[in-house]
């Protein structure tokens, strides 16, 4: 059954930036990877499904529900990581958390202190004073402790460390064993190709593909397989290239970057202008 | 229709705000307060004579013969109008517009809590200062009357006149909080929330010199505030009091719907 539905959804900013007759829907437990460069449309869509924006034209929504109309209801269930996080700098994390909890009115938390755990964030500090991915990581315990069925997540790793991308990564996919809704944006292949079971592509607005991680995956990943001397030299070869050894024969696979992938959806046009919409 | 969360945050916010002010207007209540005595009264005439224009202009006039006449002359003009009026436009602004020009509007708008709960619940934050600022200056205002001159103070109409007061910052109130709603940049939510409240100061200010100047009273609301006719119990004076408190009303939903229906680009 599909959770969150969007449907030939148009947003004109005129120059070419907006979204223009977007459709995609991701299922219950499922996550779905919203992959494109800085300015394609990302944050626009979200934007719409979060209720933000009136759709110009089609529509977006979530569990039925219409996400303009009825998007206090909407929210309910849902869990959201924004592009950039703007906190109440006045206040300090745990300040802010109390407050958030107050505010959406849910009880107890106790996800709070096993995220905060998981992320080795002490929110005692003021957020004024907060490192950039100090406040990315309160911004995904906001998102998550009041344990939403839906989550809708806009580069959510930025500014986290591999260490906490990769925590952030398990999180993603536990959250997915109990049968969470995900809806996840990024301008990294590697990241979306590690978490998501299906993955859309969005360039200048407009939805190029949508197809599963793993076929995405094999679609764009070349192997090569090379064999060498001795075995010692294999070895060697396997480790700094990270390949697999049979033998003598060794095979390294390579990813294509994510401009190579839209170059192979787009063709000639290089990079998008940069600039979020 | 409130968040009891988002009140509560809101109006430790106001706090700092509503103390100095609350101070500024004790320190001038309590002087001008103190100042009405005969022979001080002849020297205040005095500068009147000197320059009438310049002290019309803020609202003070000669010969006012009761004590609330003489608050009226020395403190509606100026002190208990610029006030007030600097916390509506500066939490006016705060409230609504700064969040959306930051973006930390999304905290509150992703969550189960409709817009309009959240622009009702700011306005009453706005109104909830407004209102503590006016209390405050009416208690004042009674108690420095009547330490210093027991018995002088017809404190009936010092009620009606804070109460046309009230109005009248209600309606300032009211602009700033629409504009802070319509507007997403806090530039132009500035620009239009502090611009047409000090526009209208100044069109009053140039009506109470008087002369060819006078005319300028039909394009400012600050006309329809008039500390006179509500003391003298004229029903004129309580009529465009209830006007200015229609208009507030008007404004205050209409900032709420344009809140609630408008994008947001958090």
């Amino acid at each position: 059954m599909s959770i969150i539905k969007v449907e030939r959804l148009v947003r004109d900013y005129g120059g070419g930036k907006g979204v223009f007759d977007v459709s995609f829907h991701v299922d219950q437990g499922e996550a779905f990877g919203f992959l494109g460069p800085n300015g394609a449309g990302k944050t626009t869509t979200i934007r719409h499904l979060m209720g933000f924006l009136k759709p110009a034209s089609g529509e977006c929504s979530i569990n039925g529900l219409d996400c303009w109309r009825e998007r206090d209801k909407v929210q309910a269930n849902l869990g959201y990581i924004p592009g950039e996080i703007s906190f109440f700098e006045d206040l300090s994390g745990t300040e802010f958390l109390k407050f958030i909890a107050e505010y959406r009115k849910i009880g107890i938390q106790n996800r709070r202190e096993e995220l905060l755990e998981r992320f080795e964030l002490d929110p005692r500090n003021k957020i004024k004073k907060m490192s950039k991915g100090m406040k990315q990581k309160l911004g995904i315990v906001a998102a998550f402790m009041h344990d939403p069925d839906i989550l809708i997540l806009d580069e959510p790793t930025s500014g986290l460390d591999p260490l906490m991308q990769n925590r952030f990564i398990d999180l993603i996919a536990e959250e997915k064993k109990h049968g969470k809704t995900i809806l996840m944006s990024s301008h990294m292949f590697e990241e979306v190709e590690r978490t998501c079971d299906r993955i859309g592509i969005i360039r200048k607005g407009r939805m190029v593909a949508v197809d599963a991680a793993a076929s995405l995956r094999e679609r764009h990943t070349r192997s090569y397989t090379v064999t060498l001397e001795s075995e010692s030299a294999a070895e060697a070869f396997a480790i700094d290239f990270n390949g697999m050894r049979k033998g003598l024969k060794v095979t390294v696979t390579t990813k294509q970057s994510l401009e190579e992938i839209f170059m192979n959806y787009y063709g000639g046009e290089k990079h998008d202008e940069h600039g979020a919409v | 229709m409130t968040n009891m969360a988002l009140y509560k945050r809101e109006m430790k916010g106001s706090i700092k705000l509503l103390v100095i002010f609350s101070a500024v207007i004790t320190l001038y209540v309590s002087i001008i307060i103190g100042m009405y005595d005969p022979e001080l009264m002849k020297t205040l005439d005095g500068f009147v004579e000197a320059m009438p224009e310049l002290m019309a202009s803020v609202g003070m006039k000669a010969d006012a013969a009761t004590l609330l006449g003489f608050m009226v002359s020395y403190l509606y003009g100026f002190i208990l109008l610029i006030f007030p009026m600097l916390f509506c436009i500066l939490r006016g602004n705060a409230l609504i517009a700064k969040y959306v020009d930051k973006g930390s509007m999304a905290l509150l708008t992703a969550a189960p809590v409709k817009r309009r709960t959240i622009a009702f619940t700011q306005m009453k934050v706005l109104v909830s200062g407004i209102l503590l600022l006016i209390l405050y200056s009416t208690i004042l205002e009674f108690i420095c009357a009547e330490s210093g001159f027991p018995g002088e103070l017809d404190i009936t109409s010092l009620i009606m006149l804070n109460g046309g007061l009230l109005c009248l910052h209600l309606f300032i109130g009211s602009i700033c909080f629409l504009s802070s709603c319509l507007f997403s940049d806090t530039k132009y939510s500035i620009g239009f929330g502090a611009g047409i409240p000090i526009l209208m100061y100044v069109l009053q200010m140039l009506a109470n010199v008087g002369g060819d100047a006078e005319t300028a009273k039909y394009f400012t609301f600050f006309t329809l505030f008039h500390p006179d006719g509500i003391i003298a119990g004229e029903s004129q004076a309580a009529v465009s009091s209830l006007i200015l408190l229609a208009g507030a009303i008007i404004l205050y939903a209409l900032g709420i719907i344009i809140f609630d229906r408008k994008d947001l680009h958090l």
